[in-house]
């Protein structure tokens, strides 16, 4: 009897979890479509954004989260590999790092965007620019990226690792070749996770990629984000709920499909390097 | 190889882009949350009368407009009051002025209250509705977060201090005041006149109150008999020159009359 309600008590967890997350995806669709039409998303805000639409708020957007994920990638994984791979067990630098990173994990974004106005936009002299955002999203996906693709990587068996060797492959070949592809679901829930956080950030860009809603030139010119148009529109213009709403909407469906094409880009990658090895 | 020049021509991009940015044409604005959309929307009709000319309008209060524009690293500031004493380094340009009006839940029967019970109310010492003549329910006491200018001028025109009120909710921004007050029928705030009669008109459960007998209308600020009103300022070091001078000329033309008013200010 016991196991039994205990059994509904975690099926109704379940079910609370997911209603609740329907619940906001259904409120966000219903009052986003109802200020969406195709052109919102390429024409300009118009009237403080209460009306047109978002088309250099999405470019700079997407400008953002290219020059975040650049910076991040290549630079997490290597430190993730070196920390599960290269790092000897117990040496203090490597101890170090894994708590440093993990304490970084939990800084607010907030803090990021101090940092990243005060080091890339003044200190640097970047300015307020796409630049300057994207550089400071990077060092805030960073700690958690590395975190998943190391215990990704730490997952793998030893005895592929002591096969590899048996066959005289060369440690970083079998980096390469078999391990990476082994901790495969492990870089995709990394970048998951680092591609939601960078695109939904608010705090950290409002400082530093900045305000502007003008279609960006370059790299260097301030950029609007999604994520602080919806703040702005809900919290500071009158009027601009609607607006907010379809920005809403066209969020969770941008965070969607590059979640969706990160991950079908990282399968096809390794999916051809298991095939030509 | 592919990846190298790739990788190649991006560098060469970056650092080719500084020398893209003339100074001359370029102007930034930092400042006032509730000056920002403004400010944007003038710059647009601005630029699209000045090809070539881009000014740039980026958000964080007032008190960094008034900073920023002191330490050099804004052309502009934008302050939502009246420069301060210690601020007379600064000039300041109006170029709109906004009232601050109390706001209760629309099923509240309080239709008005003296400026002793909103104070009372504010510092606890009146913490339930019956005490001004409504029904039997809690009050809920909304206030501005620190450095707000809307707390600012509030805590001025009735003395207070802010260590003396009694809040139960802390807000940051109008709209966010409006979404507070209109879901709780207990609550009392004090949020932009004009976001709040957009508010009421589409109706959002939000009633204004007169303030000393004077009602809260855009129309009774603008006349200036409204008691609790500021001004919205572009402020600048000394002088302003050149474009600076050029924009802020135009920011209290009449040829952006018509962006105050779709913004919900009153024109100066």
């Amino acid at each position: 009897m016991a196991d039994r309600l205990f059994a509904w008590l975690m099926l109704g967890c379940a079910v609370l979890v997911v209603a609740s997350l329907l619940w906001v995806l259904s409120d966000v669709l219903i009052e986003g479509f109802a200020h969406f039409s195709w052109s919102f998303l390429i024409t300009e805000p118009v009237d403080a954004g209460r009306s047109g639409g978002i088309g250099p708020i999405l470019i700079s957007t997407l400008w953002i989260l290219l020059i975040a994920l650049a910076a991040a990638l290549p630079l997490g994984l290597g430190v993730a590999i070196w920390l599960s791979e290269f790092a000897p067990r117990n040496s203090r630098f490597a101890v170090h790092t894994g708590i440093t990173l993990d304490i970084l994990a939990g800084v607010p974004s907030i803090v990021y965007g101090l940092f990243g106005n005060a080091f890339f936009s003044i200190y640097l002299g970047m300015g307020f620019s796409l630049l300057s955002g994207g550089l400071t999203l990077a060092c805030m996906i960073l700690p958690i990226f590395v975190r998943t693709c190391e215990s990704g990587l730490r997952a793998v068996s030893d005895d592929w690792r002591k096969g590899a060797l048996a066959l005289g492959m060369t440690r970083s070949s079998a980096i390469w070749h078999i391990l990476l592809p082994a901790a495969r679901p492990a870089i995709v829930a990394g970048m998951v996770l680092g591609i939601g956080r960078a695109t939904a950030e608010t705090a950290a860009l409002l400082f530093t990629s900045g305000y502007v809603d003008r279609m960006p030139e370059s790299l260097l010119d301030s950029g609007r984000a999604l994520a602080v148009h919806i703040y702005d529109l809900s919290m500071n213009v009158t009027g601009g709920d609607g607006a907010a709403y379809a920005s809403a909407l066209v969020l969770v469906v941008l965070i969607i499909s590059l979640n969706t094409l990160a991950q079908s880009l990282v399968d096809n990658w390794f999916k051809r390097r298991l095939v030509v090895s | 190889m592919h990846l190298l020049s790739k990788m190649l021509i991006l560098l060469s991009i970056m650092t080719a882009l500084p020398l893209a940015h003339a100074a001359e044409d370029r102007l930034t604005l930092t400042g006032s949350s509730t000056v920002a959309p403004l400010a944007a929307e003038f710059a647009k009709r601005y630029e699209s009368q000045h090809p070539g000319v881009r000014i740039d309008v980026q958000m964080g209060g007032s008190s960094r407009g008034i900073n920023d524009a002191r330490m050099g690293l804004a052309d502009i500031g934008m302050v939502s009051r009246a420069l301060k004493p210690t601020e007379q380094d600064l000039t300041a340009f109006v170029i709109a002025m906004d009232g601050i009006g109390i706001i209760l839940h629309k099923s509240n029967a309080v239709g008005e209250l003296s400026d002793t019970q909103v104070i009372d109310i504010y510092t606890g010492k009146i913490r339930n509705w019956q005490q001004v003549g409504g029904v039997d329910l809690p009050i809920t006491v909304v206030n501005k977060a620190e450095g707000r200018s809307t707390l600012e001028l509030f805590l001025h025109h009735f003395d207070l201090k802010n260590s003396q009120i009694k809040a139960q909710v802390v807000i940051g921004d109008n709209q966010q005041g409006i979404k507070t007050v209109s879901g709780n029928r207990g609550a009392i705030g004090y949020v932009s006149i004009g976001t709040a009669e957009y508010e009421e008109a589409r109706g959002t459960p939000i009633k204004l109150l007169p303030m000393a007998s004077q009602a809260a209308t855009v129309e009774a600020i603008a006349k200036g008999h409204y008691p609790l009103s500021r001004q919205l300022n572009l402020v600048v070091k000394g002088i302003p020159v050149g474009l600076a001078e050029n924009f802020i000329t135009f920011a209290q033309s009449a040829a952006v009359k018509d962006l105050v008013e779709a913004q919900f200010f009153v024109a100066p």
